[in-house]
């Protein structure tokens, strides 16, 4: 993304004062989300501050903890030894068989930026890990998902078993099964979907090159 | 465009206005709905000029330069910027050498985040009651529960307030185990001439946006004395293949709002004073205690609330708090009671299911316990007595405001008739019987 453009979405998003991940007034974490749905066909995203933290979500939406057994899509070295952290036992499948994994995973950066569509067109699993970090405004990531429950859990592993900002943060549940047991801040800052957002819609369709005119 | 300009200015404060009916009664509020709304954090052209020359930088050079910064600025030894508070205390127990298993001694009053920073490093969170005058964690109830297996005492320099460290530091150095701060209320807290994060063997502190030195959006910072601890920190991440790193986005904003963080801390020490002044006149309120040589961050303000002092001795409380809050929130004062539950008493630490499958406390069965709020009078004694202002106290908190809010308190202790009609009318119940609250 052009510096230029960069800069002007810094600056609109610091005029509204909002730059906080919990502000109710928030518009562009809402805004980033409603964008990589509309791309990827799915239902739901949860945005998290890193891709492990939505390694981490995928799993724990779908209920997979310490001790449990998944499939996962070629994983690397350092996704290899951070499920070995998390305690769960995988095994990397090819992409030939990645119908059996647990999550399938996208890396944007600039030059696939406006790939999204066509590169998660072929995922199947119940989580889909799309990393934004490549787009050069720090650790960013997200899980789509067209299963209710998996983003229910994934959004509370992220902000500590809340629910409801309305609410003051009550830990109240009509399903116990919602409520995770390690909780983590794994919130995603406003000013960074804002700038994500810019870049992915940009990328799907260019800005003008030059002045108001052209 | 959507701007954070206030949208309507506050009338200077009217001495006629403390006589005047409640706002919950019928009568005009204190602070008018239309001039509710408090800004925070403040935000500068400087912030948005320093945005811009970020993105001209190496991002690893503006996250390491505001860490450099902050490190310089607070004290400590070495520095470690994170992705969020969570994070710093999980890097800042790993760096003081908490191993899978060990036992941590936390405060049963604190925000969550303290203990499941202890899970994320795998061990388990031995909750301990707190001193009824600083609300911190209590140094006798800490000491009676170190065992074999306990590996670091975590003190919350709550709501802003140090800790009692010499005592938690001298208790530590007698077991031969970790002190580490959670610093995440107290920026430019001090003990002494010495700020908090600077205290312990190590320290973890939020820096998200609603923190009184507030990062663009979501940040955090690990601080350790030594270089072996910053340097098993660093390890640990690499080993696991953990990404914590901070965002060059919010360091950027950061970093100029540390330029300003002696001028916020200086009104948010004005507004307190200011405050407490008031409160000592109702009877009713009492100022937050701050011990001779600390320096209060005033993250939050809570005070503390006296019946017997306007003829309400005959009423429990808790009820007491509860229609003093009706009426404040009525007045425009956006009082509340920041946490109601004890933190062992919170579904995950009730559930300990952990990472799954009851990981990591399966690790030290001997170490986990079935706890009841009973097991901590003193957090329930304060969280039945007491109310809490959060950002009501910082810049960019207009005079005129703090003054308001300061007559509301005193109009509000002035019709204790009106709190026990309203005690009458309602079916308030203690804070720890409703749903648990995280904030």
């Amino acid at each position: 993304m052009e510096l230029f453009d960069t800069a002007t979405v810094l600056a609109r998003v610091l005029t509204t004062g909002v730059v906080m991940s919990i502000e109710k007034s928030d518009r562009e974490l809402p805004g980033l989300e409603r964008l990589l749905t509309k791309q990827t066909g799915r239902a739901r995203a949860v945005l998290v501050n890193s891709r492990t933290a939505a390694i981490h979500a995928a799993l724990a939406g779908q209920g997979i903890g310490h001790g449990d057994t998944v499939a996962v899509p070629e994983p690397d070295a350092a996704t290899g030894r951070f499920l070995n952290w998390l305690g769960i036992n995988w095994l990397g499948v090819s992409v030939e068989d990645r119908g059996t994994a647990a999550y399938d995973h996208v890396a944007l950066d600039s030059a696939n930026a406006d790939q999204l569509g066509e590169l998660t067109r072929a995922a199947t699993a119940p989580a889909l890990v799309v990393d934004l970090t490549g787009l050069g405004f720090g650790p960013a990531a997200a899980v789509l998902t067209d299963d209710d429950k998996v983003w229910a859990r994934a959004e509370r592993l992220k902000i500590f078993g809340a629910y409801d900002l309305r609410t003051m943060w009550t830990q109240e549940e009509a399903s116990t099964s919602l409520v995770p047991g390690v909780q983590f801040n794994y919130r995603l800052s406003p000013l960074v979907a804002a700038c994500a957002r810019m870049a992915l819609t940009q990328a799907a369709r260019p800005a003008a090159p030059t002045g108001a005119r052209s | 465009m959507i701007t954070d300009f206030p949208a309507a200015p506050l009338p200077l404060p009217d001495p006629a206005e403390l006589n005047a009916e409640l706002a919950a009664l019928g009568g005009g509020a204190m602070i008018p709905k239309a001039a509710r709304r408090t800004l925070f954090p403040v935000i500068t052209k400087e912030d948005v000029f320093n945005l811009m020359l970020a993105q001209r930088q190496a991002p690893e050079k503006v996250v390491a330069d505001f860490a450099e910064a902050y490190r310089s600025y607070v004290g400590a030894a070495h520095a470690l910027p994170t992705a969020s508070g969570t994070s710093s205390l999980h890097m800042a127990l790993v760096g003081a050498g908490v191993q899978p298993g060990d036992e941590v001694i936390v405060p049963a009053f604190t925000f969550i985040a303290t203990a499941q920073a202890v899970v994320a490093a795998h061990a388990i969170p031995v909750f301990v009651d707190i001193d009824p005058a600083t609300y911190c964690m209590d140094p006798k109830a800490a000491a009676a529960a170190i065992t074999d297996r306990t590996r670091a005492l975590m003190p919350v320099h709550v709501h802003g307030l140090p800790a009692d460290v010499a005592a938690l530091r001298a208790l530590a150095d007698r077991h031969g185990i970790a002190l580490v701060e959670d610093a995440s209320h107290a920026h430019s807290a001090k003990v002494g001439e010495q700020v908090a994060g600077s205290l312990g063997d190590a320290a973890g502190q939020s820096l998200m946006a609603d923190k009184n030195f507030p990062l663009g959006g979501e940040g955090g910072i690990a601080f350790f004395a030594t270089e072996e601890s910053y340097d098993r920190a660093r390890a640990y991440l690499e080993r696991h293949g953990i990404d914590y790193d901070m965002s060059w986005v919010a360091a950027a904003f950061g970093a100029s709002q540390l330029k300003r963080l002696p001028y916020y801390d200086e009104i948010r020490a004005r507004n307190a004073a200011l405050l407490g002044e008031a409160l000592r006149e109702t009877g009713l309120f009492t100022p937050p205690h701050v011990p001779d040589g600390h320096v209060h961050a005033y993250n939050m303000y809570r005070t503390t609330l006296h019946p017997e002092a306007v003829g309400l001795e005959d009423i429990p409380v808790f009820a007491v708090k509860e229609a003093v809050h009706e009426l404040l929130v009525a007045e425009g004062v956006p009082a509340r009671e920041w946490q109601n539950t004890p933190i062992p008493c919170h579904l995950p630490f009730q559930h300990r299911d952990g990472f799954g499958n009851g990981y990591p406390f399966t690790l030290n069965p001997g170490a986990v316990r079935d706890y009841r709020p009973e097991d901590f009078p003193v957090t329930l004694g304060m969280l039945d007595s007491t109310l809490v202002l959060c950002r009501e106290l910082r810049s960019p908190v207009e005079y005129e405001r703090i003054l308001r809010y300061a007559d509301a308190f005193r109009k509000v202790a002035r019709r204790p008739d009106a709190i026990r009609k309203l005690v009458e009318t309602r079916d308030y119940r203690r804070p720890y019987d409703k749903a648990a609250r995280l904030g």
